[in-house]
């Protein structure tokens, strides 16, 4: 990889990236959070985290020598949080059409 | 002390740098806003005139709530909010939720009742004309507005002042791993140094004190920002299928058996004398769900107990008035993430111990405001020193930086001259308008930059010493008949007022005498 290929990867996660893995990230995070004692943990605790997990990734696609731990972190949280998003999806769809017929 | 390697703490200086000066003058009004909006209540209560200091809760409220909700039409009685508008009047909404284009709204009759008894207005509308400004509070809401955002329109203007939110997190974060020598740069203010140095200093120590004020500023700011607009939506979609009345129920309803009977809601003021007692303070704000049925719910809300950080909710049983519970703002129990979302509020507005944090927070708030403004000039003093014409920026920081603290009072002017005529709701806007476009034609033809900067700090000071003889002249109450009421916010103000204004006026005069130009005195940032 050219100095410049890896700058603009590099540029890619800490701005768009970042932006991207913070939002998939923070509704995934939804389905697997525990609930906690009110049963909100899962719901609240995102929305308050999202501005942190984004400034980490951030910070991470900025100071991280290592490219490829950069993009194995970022693409990990992208994989699995989108993941977890296109399983209830694929759950809750059959139930949805049902309601509708 | 942080050790980043030579190349990294580079690259950080250049991201400190960049994310000021891309966002910096916007995060400059945002931040000098929400100085000035850490006392909002005191600005609303010198700039209306208010002299009541009884609270309308702290008076009987329940056969105003009961004879209203009969004149309401049963299908805008499904909730009620209750709150203090105006010269401790009090505010009633008795609305239904609807859904317009995707996000929860309100809809209903709102009424004002005086302190007399007498209904002073009946309106039908959203919670955004109920909440939005109103003839006696358009300075502060004013205020208000600009700091949350920027006067651009939903969802826009929030998601704006997010991005800026989270530029500020850039900013602080880079700053502290920046610091070679943190401990050492708090201390550090060569006061014998040249005035390159001195300033440079003053940024460094300013910004050093403030880092951890800044993180969380910028941190919860850009929560509240992102809450509604974004992140609720898509925690929504991802856990509720899209439904965020559902996830709005999960997370601040009273859950409990339904229970339709026609009740009438008739405990109100057994409710407010208990909430005083058990809170220890008035209520910012009362909720009815379910008004007039069985199962109507009352919780009001106080602010934090002594010693404490977290606002308190107490839950009524509507019907007869008899306490239910103690209950976290967020969600029917306490828990880790009810907990951090309730501290999120008191953390950003600084209003956890009264008047004193609320002191702290603005005496931060203004540092921060003086860390953009010198930052932003270094910034650019590096760049004229690389030969580099940025004469439009050196006057555009001057036309921000020292005009906007103007155009804003220039609205608070334009405030007191037409509250007396019921039209402070358009003009108080437009004369922020128009004192802004004075400012920025007269920063693009005045001759340097330095000597503008000189003309608008005597300006801002001359207008902050007329202002109190202004709202005399407009008929605001005088500082023996707010004393006798019990009212000090008043005789604060005004002498704040004065006080700021001569020792402006006072430096312009000590500029004279030593000659100084603020301009060439700043060096380099590394």
């Amino acid at each position: 990889m050219t100095p410049t290929t890896r700058r603009w990867t590099r540029i890619a996660f800490a701005g768009p990236g970042a932006v991207i893995v913070a939002i998939v990230t923070m509704a995934g995070m939804a389905l697997w959070l525990p609930g906690g004692a009110a049963g909100v943990d899962n719901l609240v605790l995102p929305l308050i985290l999202v501005p942190l997990i984004w400034a980490a990734l951030f910070f991470h696609a900025c100071l991280d020598r290592n490219l490829t731990r950069v993009t194995a972190v970022a693409l990990g949280l992208l994989v699995i949080h989108g993941g977890l998003i296109a399983n209830k999806f694929m759950q809750t769809d059959p139930a949805n059409q049902e309601n509708h017929r | 002390m942080i050790a980043l390697p030579k190349q990294e703490t580079k690259l950080m200086v250049a991201v400190h740098g960049w994310s000021g000066i891309v966002l910096g003058l916007l995060l400059y009004a945002v931040v000098l806003t929400g100085t000035a909006a850490v006392f909002a209540e005191e600005i609303g209560i010198w700039s209306g005139g208010h002299v009541a200091t009884q609270s309308a809760f702290e008076r009987p409220i329940a056969s105003h709530v009961q004879k209203l909700g009969a004149d309401t039409p049963a299908e805008y009685r499904e909730a009620v909010d209750l709150f203090e508008t105006g010269d401790h009047d009090l505010g009633m909404f008795f609305h239904r939720h609807e859904m317009e284009a995707g996000m929860p709204i309100s809809r209903g009759w709102f009424y004002l009742v005086g302190a007399d008894g007498a209904v002073k207005e009946r309106s039908f509308g959203t919670n955004e004309d109920v909440f939005g400004p109103r003839n006696d509070n358009a300075f502060s809401s004013f205020l208000v507005e600009t700091h949350v955002r920027l006067h651009v329109p939903s969802p826009y203007g929030l998601i704006l002042t997010g991005v800026l939110g989270l530029a500020m997190l850039v900013a602080a974060i880079s700053g502290l791993l920046i610091h070679r020598h943190l401990f050492k740069d708090i201390f550090t203010l060569r006061r014998g140094a040249k005035p390159v140095l001195l300033n440079r200093d003053r940024h460094s120590v300013a910004g050093t004190w403030s880092l951890p004020f800044a993180f969380i500023l910028a941190f919860t700011g850009s929560f509240f920002s992102f809450f509604g607009t974004i992140g609720v939506p898509i925690v929504a979609m991802a856990a509720f299928g899209g439904d965020v009345e559902a996830l709005n129920e999960s997370v601040f309803g009273n859950p409990g058996t339904p229970d339709a009977r026609p009740t009438p809601t008739a405990g109100l003021d057994r409710i407010t004398i208990d909430a005083i007692r058990r809170a220890g303070a008035v209520p910012t704000f009362a909720a009815i769900e379910n008004f007039g049925r069985a199962d109507a719910k009352v919780t009001t809300y106080h602010p934090p107990a002594s010693g404490d950080i977290a606002p308190i909710s107490l839950v009524y049983n509507g019907a007869d008035g008899t306490f239910d519970a103690q209950k976290p703002l967020i969600g029917p129990r306490p828990s880790v993430g009810g907990t951090l979302a309730a501290i999120m509020s008191p953390l950003h507005f600084g209003n956890f111990a009264g008047i004193v944090s609320k002191a702290i927070w603005f005496g931060l708030g203004f540092a921060m405001c003086y860390v953009t403004y010198t930052g932003l000039r270094l910034w650019l003093v590096r760049r004229e020193a690389g030969s580099r014409s940025l004469d439009w920026l050196d006057r555009s920081l001057v036309i921000v930086g020292l005009g906007l603290p103007l155009a804003l009072l220039g609205s608070g002017v334009a405030f007191l001259l037409t509250m007396p005529l019921e039209t402070a709701t358009f003009w108080t806007p437009a004369g922020f308008m128009i004192a802004s476009a004075a400012v920025i034609a007269a920063g693009a033809l005045w001759r340097s930059a330095a000597s503008f900067a000189q003309a608008l700090t005597a300006l801002t000071g001359v207008v902050m010493l007329a202002l109190p003889i202004l709202r005399l002249l407009m008929g605001g109450p005088g500082w023996v008949n707010a004393l006798e009421a019990g009212q000090w916010v008043i005789p604060t103000v005004d002498l704040a007022l004065i006080v700021a204004g001569g020792a402006l006026v006072r430096r312009l005069r000590f500029l004279e005498k030593s000659d100084a130009d603020i301009t060439p005195v700043m060096q380099a940032a590394e």
